[in-house]
């Protein structure tokens, strides 16, 4: 039996990895999972290079959100398998050569998708200034020279901007509830996400390595 | 009866086949070519097997024939921060920053740079040894056989030879030390110690089929200065001592390597240190300093990196080398991983273990080079030196530099390091006029 044991290969063929690159995934998770069939937040603790990522509380988060892992149920699971892992990295598939129109739009989606989940802590398909404020918190964590008042007032700014790109001009009285996930992919209009949000494998071919 | 006298002549024979074609030329430092024409032999054996390998590879190769580096299997972006984030910027703090931080994170999880380091190096070919056979699978009838064939000649011949000669090399640097430790010190003494230091080194080097290439000889660490170089194993200092001699540097043992540090010791003037005594930094800087002052004393040897690293990048060097004084002598290590594989992995494998992967590997194979020396600047403190050292051994022997500990073997991150980091990226903002 593979890595993936019985599970059916046909739901990974979307994700367009080589067999190589699973098995490198394969042990990547092996050793994260200390080997074990499962992967808890606590083994993300192991990683040096993440222990100073200022979002690395969403980022391990959102490797356990069901939202992600595309189950029906909603909240947090407590711990993932090998291919809830693999589903989680397609998020950060790159962009491929053969694809139409139509693939394109369906990936970009994807991608705001993972983004949109991080900045909704609550679950409630909105991003409201306080989960804003939470994010922006968190990316300037650790600083002391920079106040809570300017996380603040950045995010603040920030939802303005967003509130006036989607909504116009808001009467006095009108509040803005939060970002729907249809503002939040206007907002990314015209900008490259899909460059820049990926990870890219690198092709190890057998070549002779001698003199 | 005869069975007995039978093996008596077999094993005279062996002992003196041994002592003939290894053992004399290593006193007198010749070489018979013996190890250049074993080479060959591999090598022309690797080729074949890999053109074999390449054959039967069924899979239609990918398109994008990147040049897979040592550092990795994901490819990384290496624009820095500020660059990246000034590319998305647009008007004022906005999402842009989690992409950078996403895509980082990510990286870290797949892989991360740190662990990575303290795995094996991952070969492009095999090199028909089964411990680096993880990806290459049954190929043809042909290649099991020349495995098979390899399994026996380094199995039941090179490690009773090998074995045979880190015997004989041990043996006689206990033996000669000790008789060498007696005379009077003087420079017939020093002489003698060196002779009897370069040969026993000479042949354990043999006792690994060692291929080595000194580059830069004229370099060469001199007399009251400190050699330092990247550490890959415990052979790195036999590696280093079969062409020069050095005052070792280290914690007192206990079994056979305490019994070779007590009699070499006597000999040459070697600096080890008690348990107790490591703990005490001034104490093992002014011993340090006092050896390093007398000019007529060997240089001394010492791996700043305190641990044994995969040979594919150089971690932070400890600043303790460095604050002795002193001209330092640079040496880089780079271990050719196709023939053998020389990192000791000590979380994994003991040294007996170890040692024994290393008599059963086909060869040993390394480049080193001698840098020119090097002198801390007026206004460069020791850490700056240090990492002014660690460039350029890095930067010859074709290594990564990481700024990490090589502690985080076991350790985890200083948080000093993470403060430093974060502080860095709020500053980076606050300039680019995020705050309001």
């Amino acid at each position: 039996q593979g890595p993936l044991g019985s599970a059916p290969v046909t739901s990974l063929l979307s994700l367009a990895v080589t067999s190589e690159q699973i098995e490198h995934l394969h042990r990547r998770f092996k050793q994260l999972s200390q080997d074990q069939l499962t992967i808890r937040k606590e083994n993300f603790d192991s990683i040096p290079d993440l222990e100073f990522n200022p979002i690395r509380g969403k980022i391990v988060h959102a490797f356990f959100d069901k939202r992600n892992l595309r189950q029906e149920s909603d909240g947090l699971a407590d711990e993932i398998n090998f291919e809830d892992f693999l589903t989680i990295m397609s998020y950060f598939r790159p962009i491929e050569m053969n694809m139409d129109e139509e693939q394109l739009d369906r990936f970009r989606k994807e991608k705001l998708k993972f983004l949109f989940h991080m900045y909704d802590s609550d679950h409630d398909g909105k991003i409201t200034l306080q989960e804003y404020r939470n994010v922006v918190e968190e990316l300037l964590s650790g600083n002391p020279h920079l106040e809570k008042e300017s996380a603040r007032s950045i995010a603040d700014g920030a939802m303005m901007e967003a509130a006036s790109i989607c909504v116009g001009q808001m009467g006095p009285d009108q509040v803005y509830e939060g970002i729907t996930f249809e503002d939040f992919l206007k907002m990314w209009q015209g900008i490259d996400i899909e460059t820049k949000m990926h990870v890219r494998f690198l092709n190890v071919d057998t070549i002779a390595h001698c003199y | 009866m005869e069975v007995v006298w039978a093996v008596g002549q077999v094993g005279a024979v062996w002992v003196a086949v041994v002592l003939g074609l290894i053992v004399v030329p290593s006193a007198l430092g010749i070489s018979l070519g013996i190890s250049e024409v074993y080479m060959w032999v591999l090598v022309k054996t690797l080729e074949w097997a890999t053109i074999r390998l390449q054959k039967g590879a069924k899979k239609p190769q990918p398109q994008m024939p990147l040049t897979p580096t040592a550092n990795g299997i994901i490819e990384r972006d290496e624009t820095p921060m500020e660059k990246e984030i000034a590319l998305l910027h647009r008007a004022d703090f906005e999402f842009s920053h989690i992409f950078y931080f996403c895509r980082k994170g990510f990286e870290a999880i797949v892989e991360d740079e740190v662990t990575q380091r303290f795995s094996s190096e991952e070969l492009l070919s095999w090199n028909l040894l089964t411990r680096t056979n993880v990806n290459f699978h049954y190929i043809s009838l042909r290649l099991t056989v020349v495995w098979v064939i390899g399994v026996i000649v380094r199995y039941c011949f090179l490690l009773p030879l090998r074995f045979t000669l880190a015997a004989i090399g041990i043996t006689s640097m206990i033996v000669g030390t000790t008789v060498v430790g007696q005379l009077p010190n003087g420079s017939v003494k020093n002489y003698l110690s060196e002779v009897v230091h370069l040969t026993c080194s000479r042949i354990l080097v043999r006792a690994l089929s060692g291929t080595i290439h000194y580059h830069n000889k004229e370099n060469r660490p001199q007399k009251g200065g400190i050699c330092v170089a990247n550490h890959t194993s415990p052979i790195d200092a036999i590696i280093l001592t079969n062409d020069g001699c050095y005052a070792m540097v280290g914690q007192v043992h206990g079994g056979l390597m305490g019994i070779i540090q007590r009699a070499t010791v006597k000999a040459c003037p070697h600096v080890w240190f008690e348990r107790s005594e490591i703990k005490d930094r001034h104490l093992v800087t002014k011993r340090l300093r006092e050896h390093v002052a007398d000019k007529s004393k060997l240089p001394i040897l010492i791996f700043p990196e305190g641990t044994c690293i995969n040979n594919t990048s150089v971690m932070m060097f400890k600043k303790g080398s460095f604050e002795i004084g002193g001209t330092i002598y640079p040496v880089a290590i780079k271990y050719d991983p196709q023939f053998g594989d020389a990192f000791w992995n000590s979380s994994k494998y003991n040294i007996v273990s170890y040692l024994l992967r290393i008599m059963t590997s086909w060869a040993i194979v390394c480049n080193v080079w001698y840098l020119p020396p090097m002198v801390r600047k007026e206004d460069e403190d020791a850490v700056q030196f240090a990492n002014r050292v660690r460039s350029a051994i890095a930067r010859q022997g074709g290594l990564t530099e990481l700024p990490w500990d090589g502690g985080l073997k076991r350790a985890k991150v200083k948080e000093t390091f993470k403060e430093e980091q974060q502080k860095n990226y709020s500053k980076m903002l606050v300039r680019n006029g995020s705050v309001g």
